[in-house]
């Protein structure tokens, strides 16, 4: 079995249109939107081509993502792209892989498997959907929905404090956390790129619009309540925006000080964390069968002879 | 001195969980094969590593079957039981699994500090009629015993057996030698070897009776092998490429195995993080090209039952074993059952659609994942793959199995795998709810899965002729299967006063029993269904030639409730049917129990 190699350019280049299939059925104003023109623009820019290229997700607004992209896809059930993916991985490492998931598949029914993907460190690039809340299901509570936030299942009120993907993330090990937002364009494409070459299992965390459940939570007219992480290895930070917004310099080998920037109450967009030789998980399993003393079909009984 | 001739006997040896009674059971086995005879052994293993020893849980033990013709099953009942001490004795005297005449041969070691426990059980085999042997293991072994940590009683009884038996003491050495020789240094080896000789000695000049079994030549190469090993080696034979799985037992050991040999036949095996994650691998490897397959028990079955429905509105191939065990919950690991009949049936939700493969032996085991492949990859429906605890971890010597090598193309499946199975090739255009089914990486061919109801172009679609005509598209791929039926096995004379059904690891009892009633002019002949969903569309009118259709079930079932085979039957062909037998005890069926209840059914 090979190892993954990155696809070559389409022979026909691709562009936008042909990645369209029919328009997408969310809410006007819906974050995934952006999220998915940022991958279609990174798809393009990298020119990759649609027959190696699949989408796996899970369940909710975010789920429905692969079926909007003209390559392979997979819209698979609650909680379980992960699994799904690393079938995918173990068996065509050479097929572009992108996880869409939201933060109900990813920190609540999911949750096991993120802990194992990211442990396992596969290959594949992983963006996790966060709109902070229960969409497709009419606004319940998630696990990054903020404290006091009503919803319909807590309509007091969320009652706890939101799990922090970014700290979880990191606090798993990811060899990869990075951080963007569906309504910084450039960014997010930059992010995805980033991500891409990445080689493991990159987490992508996305703050994403609800304008639906949610209008007021993100605030994506202005930039003074979030900061860019910059750096020569990093992300660069929005164009627009950058002399708009603080920008800070963040080291992504510095895991203490990810750790900060992640905890704090302030957003920060950029790449967090990133560590190239964490062991891949798929790459053990490939090697194995390449390194395994091969044997002949024909004789697997013969051990077995009296 | 008399040595009693029989054609078939049956025997065990009780000893604590760790001492080593699986071992000796092995290396018995490996005598009597070389000797020409015929076995099937059935261990008997408590669900924790290592109980307490001298507990009831502790139980840790070997049935050996004995027979001068090929045996299917575990039998009746035992004619000698060797018991290492009272309580294991005490304990296996509750299954109530002996012959009357049963001897017992009972070591005396632990009396002097447990008078009174020995005297109960003691009283315990008088009352029922049963004569103890005692003994005492002799002074120069207990010292090798003591000087081996504990270890090694195991050798004394197996050389006790071996007389018993009428082994020839070089070739148990050998088989000896064979199992522990690569693992033990040659001093330790030599104490083993002088244990079997003592007890070997022992049983000569204590024990007043000895069995033999008429031995055969056979014909051609001939493998020893269990259930679960043969099912992993058919997987590599069936040319899956992945095995994804959650550890459970019993299905753990096709793990092991494969663990062991996958790579070296260029196959990946992946330990998931649950069981969930197993089968989801097992899908996603599946949907990318990749033949793969999963395997849990009945509480993994539970939870994999979402993806189930999955696989089959997203029309991607799907293989999963369920080696069932006694639930519900966890029930109990280590003992058998055909409970999770239903689970596989009906287990997930919305109309999903699916075939069943139960498998009654090591050899069906060695098949199934071809068959399954050749199915799922032909219809894009889930298959099950059905075995038991009996059939994982029995083992037998069995001819060896022609190999069908399959690799990409699954209408190579040859032919004879059909016929087992009792189908014909499935022919004829094979609708799909998405007229186009390709795969990752296929140029042009670029397509969304996803769970929710589609049109033919795969396009999510909530409008009700849609969903009606996917419900009639998968359904009608099942029906391709109905038709493919052939009429099942059958034992026994055609149109009888009672028809014994059965499924899975039932068929050897059934045969056994069907033979049973013939020669004690009891009117019942038996069926086994290897394919148990669907059902061949000729069952009803098979069903009509008999006047009583009963099934024989390791699954419970009483007089409001019909057990799950017969539940099936009844609602497939509207004809009576009744369990005869749906004991979920754990326990194996019994042939002569079958025939037992035959008779009262026919009073």
């Amino acid at each position: 079995m090979s190892t993954d190699t990155l696809s070559k350019p389409a022979p026909t280049p691709i562009t936008i249109k042909e990645l369209n299939t029919e328009n997408p059925r969310w809410c006007a104003g819906c974050g995934d939107f952006g999220i998915i023109m940022g991958l279609k623009r990174f798809i393009v820019e990298r020119q990759l081509m649609p027959a190696q290229t699949v989408n796996v997700s899970g369940i909710g607004c975010s789920g429905r993502a692969p079926n909007y992209f003209n390559t392979y896809g997979i819209h698979s059930i609650h909680g379980r792209p992960i699994p799904i993916a690393l079938g995918v991985a173990l068996a065509r490492p050479d097929l572009n892989l992108f996880v869409h998931a939201g933060d109900g598949d990813t920190l609540s029914i999911g949750g096991n498997h993120l802990i194992h993907g990211i442990n396992k460190n596969f290959k594949a690039v992983f963006l996790m959907y966060d709109n902070e809340v229960y969409a497709l299901t009419k606004n319940q509570t998630s696990p990054t929905t903020r404290r006091d936030h009503p919803t319909n299942t807590q309509p007091q009120g969320s009652f706890l404090n939101p799990l922090n993907p970014i700290t979880v993330a990191l606090g798993l090990g990811a060899s990869f956390v990075a951080s963007t937002a569906d309504w910084i364009p450039d960014h997010l494409t930059n992010t995805i790129k980033t991500a891409f070459e990445h080689p493991g299992f990159a987490f992508v965390h996305i703050s994403q619009r609800c304008p639906h459940f949610d209008p007021s939570n993100f605030d994506h007219k202005t930039s003074t309540w979030f900061s860019f992480l910059k750096h020569p290895n990093g992300i660069e930070p929005d164009r627009r925006l950058a002399d708009k917004t603080e920008v800070l310099e963040h080291d992504p080998s510095n895991l203490a000080q990810a750790f900060q920037y992640g905890a704090a109450e302030r957003r920060y967009f950029g790449l967090f964390f990133q560590n190239k030789e964490k062991p891949r998980y798929d790459q053990i399993l490939h090697n194995l069968v390449d390194k395994a003393v091969k044997k002949d079909r024909s004789k697997i009984l013969d051990s077995f002879l009296v | 001195m008399s040595i009693e001739k029989r054609p078939v006997t049956r025997f065990e040896l009780l000893m604590d969980a760790g001492t080593g009674a699986q071992k000796a059971g092995d290396i018995l086995l490996g005598a009597f094969v070389h000797m020409g005879q015929y076995v099937y052994v059935e261990p008997m293993i408590p669900a924790e590593i290592s109980p307490p020893v001298r507990s009831r849980p502790a139980l840790s033990g070997v049935i050996i079957r004995l027979a001068d013709f090929d045996v299917t099953n575990i039998g009746n009942d035992t004619d000698l039981i060797l018991a290492a001490h009272e309580i294991v004795l005490d304990r296996r005297l509750d299954d109530n699994e002996f012959n009357v005449n049963a001897k017992i041969l009972l070591d005396m070691g632990d009396q002097e500090a447990n008078p009174d426990s020995y005297e109960m059980v003691l009283k315990r085999c008088t009352k029922l009629g049963l004569s103890v042997i005692p003994f005492t293991v002799d002074a120069e072994s207990q010292e090798i015993v003591k000087q081996l940590g504990g270890k090694g009683q195991n050798l004394h009884y197996l050389g006790m057996l071996s007389y018993i038996y009428n082994l020839d003491e070089e070739i148990v050495q050998a088989e000896i030698v064979k199992t522990f020789g690569k693992k033990l240094k040659e001093e330790i080896m030599a104490k083993n070897v002088k244990l079997y000789h003592n007890g070997y000695q022992l049983a000569k000049e204590k024990v007043f009776f000895r069995y033999e079994v008429q031995t055969h030549k056979r014909e051609g190469d001939q493998i020893l092998i269990d259930g679960n090993t043969s099912l992993s080696m058919g997987i590599i034979d069936a040319g899956i490429k992945l095995y994804s799985g959650y550890p459970i037992t019993p299905a753990s050991s096709i793990m092991h195995n494969l663990a062991k040999n996958f790579p070296s036949y260029g196959g990946v095996v992946h330990q998931a993080e649950d069981e969930i994650a197993a089968i989801g691998t097992a899908v996603g490897s599946y949907y990318a090209g990749m033949p793969a397959i999963t395997a849990t028990s009945g509480p993994g079955l539970s939870l994999k039952q979402e993806f189930i429905g999955f696989a089959t509105a997203a029309e991607i191939p799907l293989i999963l074993i369920d080696v069932q065990r006694s639930g519900p919950s966890t029930g109990m690991p280590t003992k058998t059952e055909q409970s999770d009949l239903l689970s596989a049936l009906m287990g997930s939700h919305g109309d999903y659609t699916k075939i069943i493969i139960g498998v009654a032996n090591v050899i069906d085991c060695f098949y199934a994942p071809h068959l399954a492949r050749y199915l799922t990859e032909k219809l894009r429906v889930p298959v099950f793959i059905l075995s038991d605890f009996q059939t994982a971890n029995s083992y037998k010597v069995v001819k060896k199995f022609q190999l069908a090598q399959m690799n990409g193309n699954v209408d190579e499946i040859p032919d004879f795998i059909l016929d087992r199975f009792h189908m014909k090739r499935l022919t004829g255009p094979i609708e799909m709810v998405k007229t186009v089914q390709t795969t990752p990486g296929t140029e042009g061919g670029m397509r969304r899965l996803t769970g929710l109801n589609t049109d033919d172009k795969g396009k999510i679609s909530y409008f009700s002729d849609d969903h009606q005509h996917s419900h009639a598209v998968r359904n009608e791929k099942i029906h391709h299967v109905r038709r493919a039926l052939t009429a099942p096995e059958m034992f026994g004379k055609d149109g009888n006063e009672v028809l014994i059904v059965g499924w899975g690891s039932s068929r050897g009892a059934i045969e056994e029993a069907v033979t049973l009633c013939e020669k004690n002019g009891v009117p019942a002949s038996g069926m086994h269904l290897r394919i148990v969903y669907p059902l061949p569309l000729m069952l009803k009118e098979l069903f009509a030639k008999y006047k009583n259709v009963l099934t024989v079930e390791v699954a419970y079932g009483d007089k409001l409730k019909p057990s799950p085979l017969a539940l099936l039957l009844r609602s497939e062909t509207l004809k009576d049917v009744q369990p005869l037998i749906a004991d979920a005890t754990g326990r194996p069926l019994r042939p002569r129990i079958i025939m037992k209840k035959i008779q009262e059914v026919l009073k």
